[in-house]
Order: C-alpha cells, then sequence, then structure tokens
C-alpha cells in the first residue's frame, strides 16, 4: 500500500509535474489543454501527470462541460511537509543535547548517505605525538 | 521517497554510554518508561505530553526499534543503532511513518506478536 506522504513527495519529484502544479496554482479552474498550450508536451502527457497529482491529493478535479478544471489543494503536501518539519526539529534537539552530554566536537548532519568511512573530528583526531607545537 | 527522516552523530563514547543515554531518562522524553523487550510497553512523558508505544526488537547496546503515538495521532516507528568505529561510536536515526494511510481509514496499527495496538484495542 502507497503511503499518502510518499504519493505526494514522488508526485513532486518530477520537474514537469512541479511546472504543472506551479501553473494551476497561479490560474485556478485551468484544464489539460490549456496546460499543454503553456507547455512542450502534449495533452496526453499532461493528462498523466495530472493523474498522478490528483492520485496524491495535490489537485481537485471538476467537471465543466466537456472539459475537466483542475485546482490545486495543498492540504496532504502541507500535513507531510509538517510532519517531516516537527519530526526533524526534535530530533535536532535531542542529538544536540547527546552532543553536549557525551561529545565534544562531534559531527551531526543527515544522514541520506552514510559514509562508510571513517571521519575526522573530536573522535577521529589522531592524538598528537612528539611535543606541542610552539 | 517516503515520509522518513533520517539521522547520525558521531559521539567520542563507548555504544555502552551512548546506549545508557539515548534511553534512559531525559532524551526521548523528559520521563522514558521502557520495557526493554520485544513487545514491552514503552510511555514518554515531556511535559505532560504523553507518546506510547511498544518495542518492536532490542539489543543492548547496539539497536533498538520502537513505535510511538500521541493519542489519536498516526504512529511512528523509530529505530536507534548504535556502531562501534574504532574509537568513536555512531548512533544512527530512522523515524517513518509507514502506516499513516492505514490510520487514515481506522484500521489498528500491527502490534507484536500479531495483536493490535491502538484505538481497536480499546474497542475490542
Amino acid at each position: 500500500m502507497e503511503d499518502r506522504a510518499s504519493a505526494v513527495f514522488g508526485a513532486l519529484s518530477d520537474p514537469t509535474r512541479r511546472a504543472l502544479l506551479a501553473a494551476i496554482a497561479e490560474h485556478p479552474a485551468t484544464t489539460a489543454t490549456e496546460l499543454a498550450a503553456q507547455l512542450p508536451i502534449s495533452r496526453q502527457a499532461v493528462l498523466k501527470h495530472l493523474n498522478a497529482l490528483t492520485n496524491a491529493g495535490l489537485l481537485d478535479r471538476t467537471r465543466s462541460g466537456r472539459e475537466v478544471r483542475y485546482k490545486f489543494t495543498p492540504a496532504p503536501l502541507s500535513e507531510a511537509v509538517d510532519w517531516m518539519t516537527a519530526v526533524g526539529a526534535e530530533w535536532d534537539e535531542r542529538l544536540a543535547l547527546l552532543r553536549r552530554q557525551l561529545g565534544g566536537a562531534a559531527a551531526t548532519r543527515r544522514a541520506s548517505a552514510w559514509p562508510t568511512r571513517s571521519r575526522g573530528g573530536a573522535a577521529g583526531t589522531p592524538i598528537q605525538r612528539g611535543g606541542i607545537p610552539k | 521517497m517516503t515520509e522518513r527522516i533520517e539521522r547520525e552523530l558521531w559521539l567520542p563514547a563507548t555504544p555502552e554510554a551512548v546506549w545508557e543515554a539515548v534511553t534512559g531518562d531525559g532524551w526521548l522524553a523528559d520521563r522514558v518508561n521502557l520495557d526493554l523487550r520485544p513487545g514491552g510497553d514503552a510511555h514518554f512523558v515531556t511535559s505532560g505530553r504523553i507518546r506510547s508505544g511498544w518495542v518492536e526488537d532490542v539489543s543492548a547496546p547496539d539497536r533498538l526499534s520502537f513505535w510511538w503515538a500521541v493519542d489519536q495521532e498516526p504512529a511512528s516507528r523509530v529505530e536507534l543503532r548504535i556502531e562501534e568505529h574504532q574509537d568513536s561510536t555512531r548512533l544512527r536515526i530512522v523515524e517513518t511513518r509507514p502506516l499513516e494511510v492505514l490510520d487514515l481509514v481506522g484500521v489498528p496499527l500491527p502490534g507484536p506478536g500479531g495483536v493490535t495496538y491502538g484505538p481497536a484495542l480499546v474497542a475490542a
């Protein structure tokens, strides 16, 4: 099962979809035909992206005659971002506390790419031998 | 990308000292009550704000995973890993909220040993 927030971020990972979302936010009640006229992609491709954005809860569809009009609905985005921001800030505070308790100058970072090599810093710095430099 | 927070911290301390700090009072919450065994209860209180959950897996001093939630809010899973590297210790944290969709439609969270945890347990 796909997580709602994953769907939101997945939908936003594509630059074309972000451009579409920006265009719709600026001009509410836009149609796929109007959007295709503004972007260098086909109406078919626009519809595919609009479906992804709608499934992520970022767009609201209303039928109007033969056309479907789209409106930007940012609620799921702010919910996901709120959670990421609040929880991230809590961990940053806890890590800062731990560093004060145990850590000297140890480094903290976002761990999107966990390193395998050993690091410098307080713990990794080799002990100076042969006396203190004058 | 999933709804996932990752952090890591290098500390000039032993894994045992890090374990004691992260599982004791004052870090995860002001008051921490962890029954450190799979399925054990977990309670966290910080200035009147109560979080509760359960321990998923534990292996002192290098691994702890648990679930926590505030009231009816969606629960999230926290995993702490402590690894010794030469003379420093790396603490890695991952917090994820993988079951948000289930919560939204009122499906209870999975609990230890297949037992449900959360509102459904109260209702049962």
